[in-house]
């Protein structure tokens, strides 16, 4: 499989169709769509609801499988790998920011950053660690639970907490979504400083103006198919953008 | 809202099923009951009912108070021929019928275990026999014997073979002429040789009958002729009608079996308590988790009422349909009962199924007043919900702490429950009363512990999860976190199953302290090296055995022990024994308070020794007198002449000399032998001999070594521990549900974060790993509970026996423990499967 890693692209989806539904009730969240993503960049990928958007980065991250098409991620080829294979890809290659934080309400701030490694059995590099707390800032909070963080600091240990492993993608569904802008001027700095500092990669479903113009390419979907793929600028410019795109 | 209620019923099918299940048990167990005991009556009523049927009046002995181990008084001869000459007396005669031992091919005692076998003898007049011969005919000579059906199949017994039995008499052997059945009812397990009278008459050493028969003469009704005969006759003899005596017989019958009636429903009681646990956790789990849904309908203008009948009207429906099911299933419970019983030796009789509209009503009753009662605390949490959380973010269910005034009131429960519980065993309360008070106050204490244990959570959990946790990591981690987030919620599912741990713990600890406590005694009071009892216990042998045992080579002396009851004045009944002076205090070293071992050797007519016990509690003393009435109705003056303080064989209220026992109580066969041996006489060899001689005269008792009589005793108290167990199986049963439904609405709720975790790389197996741990604590926090727990009932309990050794088995102790954990490892199975087949994308979308 290692012999494979020989494209720019760390991950590319190529064709990629995902149909919901028989007959009368089809819907076509996906439609053909082909796009890769190099490594150490950027991408916010954006659209109206029901763009496709969320359905393209399950598919990217193996949460779903495609109708057709096929997906690679870090050289390896999600549509052959069985559940037991597809978890272990997710648990080495692939981090998650979600919308709604998801931390575990019973393990404390640092507990739930270094949550994959205990999952993966693994002690972790404690210098990178050290390093990952240090950037998210969160100081002496480190030791209380996710009910004492804000809404802001919950996000942000969620973002180390898809660093800690040293994922080769981190997949971002809405990361802003349920903040406020402050609080997402944060987290999307973090997430910017990951890529800038530590070369990660990050593709980012949002449909967040502001949030986007912290990547370097947008991706923007409408009804299950690319319309638009280029630099991305400022909120502004992301704005007149989606207006353009509509 | 009903419609509601309705539908949100069917919408958790799985949760319903599992709270219906819980109910289930319970009901189970009530109707099977029920039938079991019904059927049991309607065999017994169909055979008295044939065999009174040509009957117009019955007379028997007056029995002075139930005496039912015993030997039964017997009607003298005497009375038959005042019968036969009164006026109105067509025709009478009269029968005997008593307790035997019947030998299969083998020489050895037919019948399983305990099941009983009788001896009787053919009916005096064709109009008075019940019985038909489907093969062959009735006795006519006192060497021909007939056998019931069921002795003949199992024992592979045909007409013209030779067929013997033991009774009072050493074993005499018959010419089998016909096979026996009664009312086309089976007997189960108990056999029954039909002999002539006379013969009957001596095998069971009875000079006079136990029943006599008499038809009237035409135009006279049996209630004329009852009431004359009653009139004319003395006063030691009863009279009734042959209606009436086939009631009476029922009703005894009733009586005795009443017990096993009253056993059982209590461990149906038990299922159905630990049942209600199970209801009200989940009641409250689902309140919870719906708490935004009704929220919703209260924005929408639905009232608190409302509100509160939707959770109790799904309360009822679960309890309803458990009921009926638990009718349903009652039906093969009741086969399953017998099965368990025959199992264990006692066969009962069968007639077919009786499904009573009584046993419907009563079962679907209890399953819905326990439901309902079960769901009333979270319906009232229920109408509590605001509407505006309907509105706000959901989340899953956040832990409040146990409120103090809750703790005061639990610990409060705790102590009346103990209190109630020290009435019970302490103060001098009617059984009833007793018993009643004991069990209000083991429930109050089990609730009290439940309402406590939310405190004991979280620090049994670190206890129980931190060893798993240095094996397992995170998987073991978030499994002891999980279990003590909704401390409450742990608490009432591992309370459900503290409560079959405890009773387990306290009937092993106590079954452990009677083994102790009888070879214990029998080490002390034991001088003799062999014992001679009937096998199996209980039945008494004859007396022969010992006279001819004393005068066999080897053997220094051979005493014998009986028992029976007697009434002393105040109306109490208690316990007699008779020993044989002259050698009895060679082969038992008797503890006495006041008097010498010489007083009881000269133990004679008119003389008893009474128990310390008796004494103090009544205030008597050496040279007193008691007027005791014994179970034929003879009141006889007994002065004492010593106060005995044994905890073995003799701990009876009274002791008197076996002449006395013979003629004044009636009782002519041994219940326990001693055997002492001549100095330098081999054991062995002597053993030996005895056993053959028992096993030619006697069969069906056994002489066995003062270690062998031990061990026999132990295996009668473990063989009653067996069935004890088994019943309680079936609380555990419940309560292993109950871990079962929490773990499936917790996996619910953390729907979300299992997607989580899935996302980030948790394996399904991981997934599983966690429910199974979690599981494991849970189930373990209720063992060590309930170990606890047992191990202070046990103790409390055994305070009033003064003679009561207490020992505790810690190797049970310890393999309760690790059962518990097991079972919690089974009790995972289900929702760990749950966890790890959620689909990650639409767990992560779940709300």
């Amino acid at each position: 499989m290692e012999s494979i890693v020989t494209t720019q692209a760390l991950v590319s989806a190529t064709d990629l169709s995902r149909v919901y539904g028989t007959g009368e009730a089809e819907v076509r969240a996906l439609d053909g769509v082909s796009v890769d993503f190099p490594a150490g960049r950027f991408t916010a990928i954006m659209g109206a609801s029901g763009s496709g958007k969320s359905t393209l980065m399950h598919v990217l991250a193996g949460l779903d499988r495609p109708t057709s098409g096929t997906v690679q991620v870090d050289g390896v080829e999600l549509g052959g790998l069985d559940d037991k294979r597809l978890t272990e890809l997710r648990r080495e290659k692939i981090g998650f920011v979600f919308q709604s934080f998801n931390l575990l309400p019973v393990l404390n701030a640092r507990e739930n950053i270094v949550l994959p490694l205990s999952i993966a059995g693994k002690k972790g590099d404690q210098e990178w660690i050290d390093r990952l707390i240090e950037t998210v800032g969160l100081g002496d909070r480190l030791s209380h639970r996710p009910s004492e963080l804000s809404g802001g600091q919950q996000q942000r240990v969620a973002v180390a907490r898809a660093l800690v492993a040293r994922p080769a993608v981190v997949f971002g569904d809405e990361p802003t979504g349920n903040l406020d802008s402050r609080s997402s001027g944060e987290v999307m700095n973090l997430l910017r400083r990951s890529v800038d500092e530590f070369g990660q990669t990050v593709i980012m479903v949002t449909h967040d103006a502001g949030a986007a113009a912290y990547a370097d390419r947008i991706v923007v979907l409408a009804d299950g198919r690319i319309v638009h793929d280029g630099d991305a600028g400022s909120a502004d410019d992301v704005l007149d953008l989606m207006k353009a795109v509509a | 809202m009903t419609r509601i209620a309705l539908r949100g019923l069917l919408a958790r099918k799985l949760r319903f099923f599992l709270t219906a299940l819980a109910v289930l048990l319970g009901t189970t167990l009530i109707a099977g009951t029920y039938i079991f005991t019904d059927s049991i009556n309607s065999g017994f009523d169909k055979i008295f009912t044939a065999s009174n049927k040509g009957t117009d009046a019955s007379v028997t002995a007056k029995k002075t108070f139930e005496n039912s181990d015993g030997t039964q008084p017997v009607v003298p001869a005497s009375v038959l021929e005042q019968v036969r000459k009164a006026p109105d007396v067509e025709t009478a005669g009269g029968t005997v019928f008593d307790l035997a031992t019947i030998l299969d091919k083998k020489g050895k005692r037919t019948g399983s275990g305990g099941a009983p076998s009788f001896i009787g003898s053919v009916a005096p007049e064709a109009r008075f026999n019940a019985v038909t011969y489907p093969q062959g005919r009735g006795p006519r000579t006192d060497d021909e014997a007939a056998v019931d059906n069921g002795t003949a199949k199992k024992a592979g017994f045909k007409v013209g073979d030779r067929i013997c039995a033991v009774a009072a008499q050493p074993r005499k052997c018959f010419k089998l002429v016909g096979v026996t059945e009664i009312a086309g009812v089976g007997f189960g397990g108990a056999s029954t040789l039909e002999l002539t009278l006379h013969a009957a008459q001596r095998m069971l050493d009875k000079k006079g009958f136990d029943q006599i028969q008499a038809a009237s003469k035409p135009g006279v009704s049996p209630q004329k002729l009852s009431d004359e005969l009653r009139a004319s006759l003395p006063a030691s003899v009863q009279v009734r009608t042959g209606q009436q005596e086939a009631a009476k017989q029922s009703a005894d019958i009733r009586d005795n079996l009443g017990f096993l009636k009253i056993a059982l429903l209590a461990f149906a009681g038990i299922s159905l308590f630990v049942g209600a646990f199970l209801i009200f956790n989940t009641f409250s789990i689902t309140v919870a988790q719906r708490s935004r849904e009704i929220a919703l309908l209260r924005t929408l203008g639905a009232s608190r009422k409302q509100v509160l009948r939707s959770v109790i009207l799904e309360g009822l429906l679960v309890g309803i349909v458990g009921g009926f099911l638990g009718v349903a299933l009652g039906l093969g419970t009741a086969a399953g009962l017998k099965e368990l019983f025959k199992a264990f030796g006692a066969d009962l009789p069968s007639g077919g199924s009786v499904l009573a509209t009584r046993t419907i009503v009563l079962t679907v009753a209890v399953g819905a007043v326990v439901s309902v009662v079960s769901s009333i605390a979270p319906a009232i949490r229920a109408t509590r919900v605001a509407p505006i959380e309907a509105l706000t973010e959901s989340a899953a269910p956040v832990t409040k702490a146990a409120s103090r005034r809750l703790t005061i009131s639990a610990l409060a429960l705790l102590a009346l429950g103990v209190a109630l519980m020290c009435l019970g065993l302490f103060a001098s309360l009617s059984t009833n009363g007793a018993l009643s008070a004991v069990g209000a106050g083991a429930a109050l204490t089990f609730i009290g512990v439940a309402l406590v244990s939310p405190h004991l959570v979280r620090p049994l959990a670190s206890a129980i999860g931190g060893p798993i946790e240095r094996f397992t990591g995170i998987t073991g981690r978030l499994a002891r976190e999980n279990s003590v987030r909704q401390s409450g919620r742990t608490a009432v599912t591992a309370a459900a199953l503290m409560i079959g741990v405890a009773l387990v713990t306290f009937a092993s600890i106590f079954a452990a302290g009677a083994k102790t406590t009888i070879a214990k005694a029998v080490d002390q009071n034991l001088r003799g090296e062999l014992v001679v009892q009937a096998s199996g216990g209980n039945q008494p042998f004859a007396p022969g055995l010992l006279q001819q045992a004393a005068r066999t080579d080897g053997v220094a002396a051979a005493s014998g022990v009986r028992f029976s009851k007697a009434k002393l004045p105040g109306g109490k009944t208690v316990q007699v024994a008779s020993i044989e002076p002259p050698t009895f205090t060679k082969l038992y070293d008797l503890k006495l308070k006041t008097g010498s071992l010489g007083d009881v050797r000269a133990l004679g007519d008119g003389q008893a020794l009474m128990s310390k016990k008796y004494a103090e509690g009544n205030d008597l003393d050496v040279g007193a007198t008691v007027r005791a009435t014994t179970p034929s109705g003879k009141r006889v003056p007994l002065k004492v002449t010593a106060i005995t303080d044994d905890n073995g064989f003799l701990s009876t209220d009274l002791v008197v000399s076996e002449p006395v026992m013979r003629r004044d109580f009636g009782e002519t066969k041994d219940a326990v032998g001693f055997i002492g041996l001549r100095p330098g006489a081999d054991a062995k060899a002597v053993k030996k001999q005895l056993t053959a001689l028992v096993d030619r005269e006697y069969p069906g008792s056994e002489v066995l070594t003062d270690k062998e009589f031990k061990d026999s005793v132990a295996g009668q108290v473990d063989q009653l521990l067996t069935l004890i167990y088994a019943l309680l199986a079936l609380a555990i049963i419940v309560s292993l549900f109950g871990i079962v439904n929490t773990l499936v609405l917790s996996v619910t709720e953390r729907t979300r974060e299992l997607g989580m975790l899935r996302a980030i790389g948790t394996s399904r197996k991981q997934v599983k790993r966690m429910i199974r741990w979690e599981a494991v604590i849970t189930a373990l926090i209720g063992s060590i509970l309930g170990a606890v727990v047992g191990v202070i009932l046990a103790v409390l309990f055994t305070r009033p026996l003064d003679d009561f050794t207490l020992s505790i088995p810690i190797g049970t102790l310890v393999a309760v423990l690790i059962l518990g954990g097991v079972a919690g490892v089974f009790a995972a199975i289900l929702p760990a499967r749950r966890a790890s087949r959620l689909n990650v994308l639409d767990a992560l979308a779940y709300e």
